[in-house]
């Protein structure tokens, strides 16, 4: 079928005149530089330089995050007991995954470039019933990220924009029928890893998207107090330079009903008021949480102001049955909205409600197919699943460049 | 058109010009045999059967299942509950433009409809038709579902195309007698009314004979089963027949003087005399001895001795020529048994004579062997009964009483004198009153046609023959086992058609059934009553049909 469709797309070419050329090959020719034909592989498949953790946090929890005020945890599983039967609390499931890969490396003048490219998927699932899982949005881009020497003339978006029309519409993913969203570009700077650089550029963007559709579920009233949001990870955005929503200050009134969860957090960066509490959350017992505490963002400041969350930890697995004692604790983060909550925190209620529900959130699990299963949530662990079987194979993409 | 999946070709299972996989939802109620229906390339529809159906949900194991139960907490409940499919392997059985090439990942899925269902099946092209039943499908879709006649060309099971019917089953769960009574029911009806459409089949005419070998099954078969309901009169109708019983049937009762000799009842017989319908059978020496060898069909006789003295008598050598009665057979017999016996051939020694004698005695002590036949008694000889057989006529033999040795005597003596009549050996007969095909059908073929019969028996060797033969000669055998893998290959090998009712798991796992498919064997040990899976050459696939109630009287 793919062939057919290769040879249908090649004959509309053909007939239309201008010569198929690679995409690479185009941003060689626009951009005036050089292009080294380097090998082609996927990052992923190497030496990650992702950060093992999914928070980039560090904060020192010294005012409370809801309005009860306690420092012992608190046990859940009654409520969660109670909730058994009940239609779930969480709706919907958001996430997002982005695979790399290096293409080719260019020169410009003295110095040699990695051009970067990238497959981004952001989806959001709708669980309608235990058995009716829908995708409700899903967003899937192809990006390059070249360096930002590559404008030579200065032109900035209308260059770039230039290049991928060019490609879209005289390279190969043309006849294949692929198209390149957007191309965006690192900062030349002196001792920096470029590749590090341009990969946390397509990160930026798939962040980007997440937010996205938050708004836009948001805007179409999908979220209440019935119905509330599971983003995989932080929500806890960096302020951006660029992007539709760069700014969290600006748009985190979408986030009444949204809760990040992180698998992954780093508890050498929850300080207390004189101790690292990594070992409380080590010791936290089963279906118990921590108390909610509250912390200013560091790098979510934005044009409304600062950004404020409430975070605690939640343990949904025994520990005995896992490999760390983090494994099966669960970090879980809400933004902070209104001037009440501020002030006085999450409504504890509400807290014990949110983590009751993710608490019977934890069958079944993805044991035997991940190895974060004991801090995965299922319904997330599908919408990850799903995000992954769109992505196009890695040979496919790097070869269709 | 409603669609249920869409194919998938994987790397490991991918679709070939035979078979293809596709998907469909959990709750989708699919059984196998259902025809399925795919889009396929310049606008052809590819046809598939339904073989396999499985449930895969993404638990990497059964530790997993256990885990996510809270580590074995039997009352643990899920918000989610684990994403799952059905995959469907499903047979092709053919393109509506006859486009094998196999169908391509990701073409819809969806139910057929009565008509494709039988273009499917190679039901809709089918002439000389004869129902042999009906398929239900897709039954659990309300409005879908599909109920559909099926029929057999009468060319291709009572020949010249194909002939011979075997039926396998267990006992009391396959309804075997009323299948084989259906089909001879369907093909009375149809010989009794031929129309215009049947051309082909003018020149044709049919005749049966039955063997009784269980009760009273099947001695009342031209009364009405008053247990037949709207429902059982409305299948017959769909199927294009007269849910009337059997007509013109004759009745052959093995002579008793007190009666011992049959399960019918002195009211029943004489009721059927009164009405012409029936007679009893004997045999007598003058024209009988010429069938004696049929008694030895089940006794080991390797080194021939029991056929040399057969051969002695019907060759009339020694005294046994000048013999006319049973009794003075007997005492003929009783002179070569005496020690030192003068009569005696060398080659046959004294101790084979006994041994004869033996096997003789037991049988010759029923009252069928008899000095005469009386015809105002209702009396006549099972050979010249069925020399006279009409056309459409239905003749019974009751032999379910007698024991297995007279029941393999009786049975040989009607297939010699059926073999006979075929091959013009009997005088005094029209040639144009004989009908050109009669239908034998027997139960219990393992009795005369197990692979552990001596291979020197007669009827054996007679039945091979008319499985092989008789299709040529218009001589058909219905036959009927427990255990089809019992049977002689040769004998199997020649039936056209197969029918596969309820059976077991020892049988489905002999090498009989190498070639169904593992779904359609298990299958088979969960048909119902009045369900058969059925093989003959002008279906596509192996079909799953069902039959309704016998229109005959049933004896409870």
């Amino acid at each position: 079928m793919l062939s057919d469709m290769m040879l249908k797309f090649t004959q509309i070419r053909f007939s239309r005149g201008p010569m198929i050329m690679r995409a690479l090959k185009i941003i060689e020719t626009e951009t005036g530089g050089k292009s080294y034909s380097s090998h082609k592989y996927c990052y992923d498949e190497y030496a990650s330089p992702d950060q093992p953790y999914e928070d980039d946090q560090s904060y020192a929890p010294k005012q409370y995050g809801e309005t009860e005020r306690r420092d012992m945890p608190k046990n859940l599983k009654p409520l969660a007991d109670k909730l058994c039967g009940r239609p779930p609390l969480f709706r919907y499931f958001l996430d997002g995954s982005r695979r790399t890969y290096k293409v080719d490396d260019i020169a410009y003048g003295e110095r040699i470039y990695p051009i970067v490219a990238g497959q981004v998927g952001v989806a959001c699932c709708e669980r309608l019933t235990p058995d009716r899982f829908n995708v409700y949005a899903v967003e899937n881009r192809l990006i390059l990220c070249l360096s930002e020497v590559s404008d030579k003339d200065g032109l900035r978006k209308k260059f770039f924009d230039g290049i991928k029309n060019r490609i879209n519409k005289e390279s190969n993913l043309y006849t294949l029928g692929l198209s390149l969203s957007k191309i965006l570009t690192y900062r030349d700077e002196p001792d920096v890893n470029y590749e590090h650089k341009a990969i946390a550029k397509i990160h930026d963007e798939m962040l980007d998207s997440e937010k996205g559709i938050v708004v836009r579920i948001s805007n179409e009233n999908k979220l209440n107090e019935d119905s509330y949001l599971i983003k995989d990870g932080s929500i806890e955005y960096k302020t951006l330079k660029a992007g539709s929503y760069k700014d969290l200050s600006v748009i985190k009134n979408n986030y009444r009903r949204v809760v990040g969860v992180s698998k992954r957090f780093d508890p050498e960066k929850c300080v207390g008021k004189k101790k690292n509490n990594a070992a409380k959350i080590a010791e936290l017992p089963l279906y118990h949480r921590t108390p909610a505490f509250m912390f200013e963002s560091s790098h979510s400041k934005g044009e409304d102001g600062a950004v404020y969350l409430s975070a605690w930890y939640v343990r949904i697995r025994e520990s005995r049955h896992t490999i760390s004692p983090f494994d099966g604790v669960i970090k879980v983060e809400k933004i902070i909205v209104t001037d009440q909550e501020r002030h006085t925190g999450l409504d504890s209620e509400e807290i014990d409600l949110i983590t009751a529900n993710l608490i019977n959130e934890r069958n079944p699990v993805a044991y035997g197919k991940d190895t974060r299963w004991a801090n995965h949530l299922y319904p997330v662990y599908l919408t990850e699943s799903y995000i992954k079987s769109r992505f196009l194979s890695d040979n496919f993409f790097l070869n269709a460049l | 058109m409603k669609i249920i999946g869409k194919v998938s070709a994987t790397e490991k299972i991918p679709t070939t010009i035979d078979e293809f996989s596709f998907w469909t939802s959990k709750d989708r109620i699919l059984s196998p045999f259902d025809v399925v229906k795919v889009v396929h390339l310049d606008s052809s529809t590819t046809f598939g059967v339904v073989e396999e159906i499985s449930h895969i949900t993404d638990t990497a194991s059964y530790l997993s299942s256990f885990v996510s139960n809270d580590f074995g907490d039997v009352s643990s409940q899920m918000n989610t509950h684990r994403i799952g499919m059905n995959y469907v392997r499903a047979r092709v059985v053919g393109n509506t433009k006859n486009i094998y090439t196999p169908v391509l990942d990701g073409s819809t899925v969806s139910l057929a409809d009565a008509a494709e269902v039988a273009q499917a099946l190679g039901l809709s092209e089918i002439r000389n038709k004869l129902p042999c039943g009906y398929i239900d499908m897709y039954e659990y879709e309300g409005n879908e579902k599909v109920t559909l006649p099926v029929h057999f060309n009468s060319k291709f099971i009572i020949g010249p195309e194909g002939a011979h019917l075997n039926i396998s089953g267990i006992s009391g769960l396959a309804s075997k007698t009323s299948y084989a009574m259906f089909l001879l029911r369907s093909i009375q009806d149809k010989f009794m009314n031929l129309s215009e459409k049947d051309e082909e089949l003018k020149d044709e005419s049919v005749a049966f004979v039955v063997l009784n070998v269980k009760g009273r099954d099947l001695l009342a078969i031209d009364e009405t089963n008053l247990d037949l309901n709207d429902k059982d009169r409305e299948i017959y109708k769909m199927l294009g027949m007269e849910p009337t019983p059997f007509r013109n049937v004759k009745y052959f009762y093995p002579y008793s003087d007190i009666g011992s000799n049959t399960y019918a009842s002195r009211e029943l017989i004489n009721s059927q005399i009164a009405n012409k319908k029936a007679s009893y059978y004997k045999y007598v020496y003058e024209y009988d001895k010429d069938s004696l060898d049929m008694l030895f069909a089940n006794i080991d006789d390797p080194n021939q001795t029991m056929d040399s003295i057969c051969t002695f008598i019907q060759s009339e050598q020694g005294n046994f020529g000048k013999i006319r009665s049973w009794h003075d057979f007997e005492e003929e017999i009783n002179e070569y048994c005496k020690a030192g016996s003068n009569r005696a051939e060398k080659e046959i020694s004294v101790a084979s004579w006994r041994k004869f004698k033996r096997i003789c005695q037991r049988a010759l002590s029923n009252k069928m062997f008899a000095p005469r036949v009386d015809l105002a008694n209702h009396e006549n000889r099972l050979e010249e009964a069925i020399s006279g057989i009409k056309k459409n006529e239905i003749q019974v033999i009751d032999i379910a009483k007698l024991d297995e040795n007279m029941q393999g005597f009786v049975f040989g003596d009607v297939i010699r004198a059926i073999y006979n009549l075929k091959l013009g050996q009997v005088e005094d007969v029209d040639e144009s009153e004989i009908p050109s095909k009669i239908i034998i059908f027997i139960d219990e073929l393992n009795k005369y046609a197990s692979s552990d019969v001596p291979k020197s028996s007669p009827i054996l060797r007679q039945l091979i023959d008319i499985t092989e033969r008789g299709r040529s000669l218009g001589i058909i055998l219905f036959s009927a086992e427990q255990f089809k893998s019992a049977i002689h290959d040769r004998i199997k090998g020649n039936c056209s058609t197969h029918a596969y009712g309820r059976t077991n798991a020892i049988e489905i796992s002999k090498n009989d059934y190498r070639f169904v498919p593992n779904v359609y064997k298990n299958m088979m040990t969960r048909l119902n009553q009045g369900e058969y899976i059925i093989q003959n050459p002008v279906f596509r696939s192996m079909l799953n049909i069902k039959f309704p109630k016998p229109v005959y009287k049933q004896f409870k």
